[in-house]
């Protein structure tokens, strides 16, 4: 099949996120509570149009990709996120950005993931 | 103008809430927030109070959250807590409680109003708020764990506070009514969120930004305060 054009692309903004969760998480278990929060907010007609979709995951961080005119209803939806394969989960959106690569590079490289269990190490390495 | 600065009002910590408040103030600070209100229910506090852990960059402010059925008991706590806390919080749900939160101007912020088949607010409670400058707190953590029907009578009386607010010139405070740390929700997901739930952008991001910076400015007066409308602006030998 022919390659769409590119002016004709739908035009796209990548999500860097984090996942700060009680327990470890498969990408599947992610996308599956992403979709279902998503079209219990949002409606399945909304959702459909915020073109939702998890590019990476893994090591706590990933990317989301989303349409460039519903960032604000995927971030919503992306918020009402609590629980993961029935452990307590949040998802932290880190920023957006229209490539793949700049979000990478922008958010996701040098972030270190907050972690339920060093929170206090955290807090007193801080100090 | 600068970057806004967030504030969460109403979070609980241990006892009341599953974390201590090192690990909520931590875990907002990692967010974006500037500063949290440490609010426990007031029939769940702790038994000593722990030294509030504050930076130049990050404030936990002392609070609390009132809960009480008897309207005349819950002046006399106010009157109780008003002097040691920043931030005084009502839990609101019924009828009188309501009325006697916001008939009172000790009071800063009414909390989850609605009960039974109604948002918990009129226009007379409305106009009521506006006088006292009583501001109306919205916590995120039911719109968060609750799905399907429930979370529709929560967004419609929502709805319906919003209208009367905007109507009389309420003052509104979003906030995370946390329990765990797995409740804190960052600032820009909070306001994409109110957004979503029928907030302008505005009203949502002062909400979280300017009302709460004007109750801690109303509780914690500056040093040549005297009372109010009075203040020693610059020192000096006058006489």
């Amino acid at each position: 099949m022919k390659r769409l054009l590119p002016s004709l692309r739908a035009k796209k903004r990548y999500l860097a996120f984090e996942l700060i969760s009680e327990a470890p998480v498969s990408r599947n278990d992610l996308v599956k509570e992403i979709m279902f929060s998503a079209s219990s907010l949002l409606g399945d007609v909304v959702t459909s149009k915020c073109d939702i979709k998890v590019l990476g995951f893994e090591d706590w961080k990933g990317i989301i990709q989303c349409s460039h005119t519903k960032v604000k209803e995927t971030r919503a939806s992306l918020a009402t996120l609590t629980r993961v394969n029935g452990k307590k989960a949040t998802l932290h959106v880190l920023g957006t950005s229209g490539t793949v690569k700049r979000a990478t590079e922008k958010f996701l490289q040098n972030h270190t993931v907050f972690e339920p269990e060093i929170k206090t190490k955290f807090k007193t390495a801080e100090e | 103008m600068g970057k806004p600065k967030f504030y969460d009002f109403c979070v609980h910590a241990v006892p009341d809430g599953e974390n201590s408040v090192e690990q909520l103030a931590a875990l907002a600070r990692h967010l974006g927030y500037s500063g949290i209100a440490l609010a426990n229910h007031s029939d769940k506090l702790p038994q000593s109070r722990s030294m509030l852990p504050s930076t130049r960059e990050f404030e936990v402010f002392n609070g609390i959250e009132l809960v009480e059925e008897n309207p005349s008991k819950l002046h006399g706590l106010i009157g109780k807590f008003r002097k040691s806390v920043d931030v005084l919080i009502v839990h609101g749900g019924s009828e009188t409680i309501n009325r006697a939160a916001l008939e009172n101007p000790r009071v800063d912020i009414l909390n989850h109003p609605a009960f039974d088949k109604s948002s918990g607010l009129n226009q007379v409670l409305a106009k009521a708020a506006a006088e006292n400058d009583v501001s109306i707190g919205l916590t995120l953590r039911s719109f968060l764990h609750s799905r399907g029907p429930r979370r529709v009578r929560l967004l419609s009386d929502l709805r319906a506070n919003l209208d009367l607010a905007r109507k009389y010139d309420v003052s509104l405070v979003l906030s995370s009514g946390a329990m765990s740390c797995f409740d804190l929700r960052s600032p820009m997901e909070t306001l994409a969120l109110a957004e979503v739930c029928g907030f302008e952008e505005n009203e949502a991001l002062e909400a979280m930004t300017i009302e709460p910076q004007r109750i801690i400015f109303r509780n914690r007066p500056g040093l040549g305060h005297i009372r109010e409308g009075v203040e020693v602006l610059e020192e000096g030998d006058y006489f």
